[in-house]
């Protein structure tokens, strides 16, 4: 395999990027991998082998956020340039062609290329109204999907809709949507990569492993990868220090909110969520939300907009006893309600007894 | 059961009192219930600043470990709490009569007839108590309803532990309650109930033992310590003939 012919060289250098500063970036995937460096020699041989894949990106119940932040601007780094040099046969949003044109692009590959192209979805497949709520060139999306991530090699879910329903599938779910893996039962080489929108690293990430390895890397009870969702955001969080302390945000803006204290009490979902957003950070690593003073709202976790809200709060309230209401108030009240039952319960009892033993006692007296 | 016959009874046995010491908790029963309730108390009190965190460390972090301190007590207390509610368990299927779990779980027509008497003292419809040797089948029940709690307080526990547990390490197991409780946000919330459930149940338990203790003159509370109760000899073979 000459290496100066090969796809990725080619466009790195056509872009400037040095052949150290491609190592180094897949040393940095060997480490986002938890793989030892010298791994990084594999990957970038085996990256510069690959036949430049096919992907094809489709959009159904989506914002396109996953979009956004694939195509992020800013500093272009190789990630970017993996991500860019992909064939990418099929994306609706970023392609030139448009119409007719553009779903016979996909049905190329589709029929051309079986079992030789990723399929990658953003966005929730609804089912409701047989399929009604998202048709494209007079397909539904259920079709689509079965049809396209059917004969894909594998098949990525892009960002929590694709990967769980999302946000269009929060209750009531009015349009019967539904994530790929439930759309789409029985799909192989399928994997999640949840988040709202997820993380391009992360993309790149996969996409590197998989032409690394022809495999996608290990992954969690939901599919997920554990490399980048194998950690809580707790656990590694910077702010961990000032929970474990004991310094907590008590308001937005407060003093400890300056100080840069845990954002615990203002409803963070970071012991309860999954994925790399302290190690990896978004926009170039710039920063991530927690980092900038804002709560974990739980977003790669499943059904976060029904089961992470209210957003703001440590948990949720009581069903039924309206949103002001949390669960420590009314166990409060319960608990006082139920110590009044029984003080007064009591008293009615003693008096009860006191009426009863004279009742005896005349009873006795008499007989 | 002939309720009037038994009020006069129990009246007339206040009068000249003939009544019997039974041994009716055994020890593991004894010792599991004041295992449980210590670790509750700690639980509980430990939990509720954990989920609700009112007091704030002062600067800098690396100074304090407050949160630290009460999740490390949580987790201990979470050790003696387990392993008791573990070996009541195990004790409702090798223990004493008393201790067994169809006291809790009422199979037989009798014990829910006299679990019917028994609503009716609690709703002051009766001013005395139905006899009774051992538990009574209305507190019973409830004390069936108070492991499931609890049980169901640990596993949510263990549930929300396993996060944190390091890569390989044996509690990682228990992942896979997670999504049985629909997720960790929603275990956790559970497991915050839970806790409000307890503290409820601990006020209705203690004011029931007080007042139970008081109309029905049996020792109630010293029994818990000392495993002995004061029954009337009839309802005692009363007990027996059921049987
Ligand atoms: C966290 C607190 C407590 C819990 C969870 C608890 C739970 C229980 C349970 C489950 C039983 C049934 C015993 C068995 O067969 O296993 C029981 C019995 C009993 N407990 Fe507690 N208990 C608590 C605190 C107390 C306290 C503070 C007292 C004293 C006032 C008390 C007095 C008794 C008595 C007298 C019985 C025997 C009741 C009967 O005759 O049926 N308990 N308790
Ligand atoms: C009677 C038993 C228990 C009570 C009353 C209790 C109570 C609580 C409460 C109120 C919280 C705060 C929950 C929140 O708002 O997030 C909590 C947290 C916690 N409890 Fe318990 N608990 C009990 C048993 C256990 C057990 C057996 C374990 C097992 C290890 C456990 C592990 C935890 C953990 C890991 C947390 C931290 C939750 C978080 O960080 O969100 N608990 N407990
Ligand atoms: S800010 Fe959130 S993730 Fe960070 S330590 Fe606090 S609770 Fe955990
Ligand atoms: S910090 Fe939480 S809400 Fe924000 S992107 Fe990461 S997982 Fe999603």
């Amino acid at each position: 395999m000459a290496a100066s012919e090969s796809w990725l060289v080619e466009e790195l250098e056509r872009r400037g990027v040095s052949r150290r500063e491609f190592v180094g970036f897949c040393g940095v995937m060997a480490s986002i991998f938890a793989m030892p460096r010298t791994v990084g020699a594999r990957i970038a041989q085996a990256i510069e082998a690959a036949d430049k894949p096919t992907l094809v990106w489709l959009e159904f119940q989506d914002c396109a956020g996953n979009t956004e932040s694939f195509l992020r601007a800013g500093r272009p780094t190789t990630a970017d340039i993996v991500l860019d040099t992909l064939s990418i046969d099929y994306h609706e949003t970023i392609m030139a062609a448009a119409g007719h044109r553009a779903e016979e692009a996909l049905e190329g590959v589709v029929s051309q290329k079986p079992g030789g192209y990723i399929a990658v979805v953003e966005g929730s497949i609804p089912t409701g109204a047989n399929g009604a709520y998202c048709t494209i060139g007079g397909r539904s999306a259920e079709q689509i999907a079965k049809e396209v991530c059917g004969g894909a090699a594998a098949t990525i879910a892009i960002g929590t809709c694709a990967a769980f329903g999302g946000l269009p599938a929060a209750a009531p779910n009015p349009t019967g949507a539904l994530s790929v893996a439930d759309a789409v039962p029985g799909l192989k080489n399928l994997i999640n990569l949840p988040a709202c929108p997820a993380n391009a690293e992360n993309l790149a990430a996969v996409i590197v492993y998989f032409l690394t390895f022809n495999r996608w890397p290990p992954v969690d009870r939901y599919r997920r990868p554990l490399f980048a969702y194998g950690k809580a955001i707790h656990d590694n969080c910077e702010r961990r220090a000032h929970y474990d302390a004991g310094q907590f945000v008590e308001n937005w803006g407060d003093e400890a909110h300056r100080r840069g204290y845990c954002l615990y009490k203002m409803g963070c979902k970071g012991p309860v969520t999954f994925q790399n957003c302290p190690r990896v950070g978004w926009n170039e690593g710039t920063n991530w939300p927690v980092g900038c003073g804002h709560p974990c709202l739980g977003c790669a976790e499943p059904d976060f907009w029904d089961k992470m809200t209210p957003f703001y709060s440590h948990i949720a309230g009581v069903p039924g006893f309206g949103v002001h209401a949390t669960a420590d108030k009314i166990g409060i009240w319960a608990a006082a309600g139920v110590a009044a039952a029984y003080a007064i319960g009591g008293l009615v009892q003693y008096g009860r007894r006191m009426v009863h033993a004279k009742a005896e006692e005349e009873k006795g007296g008499q007989s | 059961m002939n309720t009037a016959a038994s009020i006069d009874s129990a009246a007339a046995s206040a009068v000249q009192p003939q009544v019997i010491r039974v041994y009716v908790w055994d020890l593991p029963v004894r010792l599991t219930h004041w295992l449980l309730t210590g670790s509750i108390v700690v639980l509980a009190i430990t939990g509720f600043y954990i989920g609700h965190p009112f007091i704030t460390a002062p600067d800098p972090a690396g100074q304090e470990f407050v949160m630290g301190t009460v999740l490390a007590i949580h987790f201990f207390a979470a050790i003696v709490f387990s392993l008791s509610e573990l070996a009541r368990i195990v004790w409702m299927f090798v223990g004493n009569k008393y201790a067994r779990w169809n006291q809790m779980i009422p199979v037989s027509k009798a014990r829910w007839r006299s679990a019917w008497e028994w609503l009716k003292f609690y709703v002051l419809f009766r001013p005395v108590t139905p006899r009774f040797v051992g538990h009574n089948p209305l507190a019973g029940m409830t004390y069936m309803l108070v492991y499931a709690v609890c049980l169901l307080s640990a596993l949510t526990g263990y549930a929300i532990f396993s996060v944190s547990a390091g890569i390989g390490s044996p509690m990682q197991v228990f992942s896979v309650l997670v999504p049985l409780f629909g997720g960790l946000q929603t275990a956790r919330w559970i497991h915050h109930l839970c806790m409000w459930l307890l503290v409820l149940f601990v006020i209705h338990h203690v004011s029931c033992a007080l007042l139970v203790a008081r109309a029905a003159k049996n020792a109630a509370i010293d029994s818990m310590f000392s495993g002995y109760r004061f029954v009337r000899p009839e309802d005692l073979e009363a007990e027996e003939a059921e049987e």
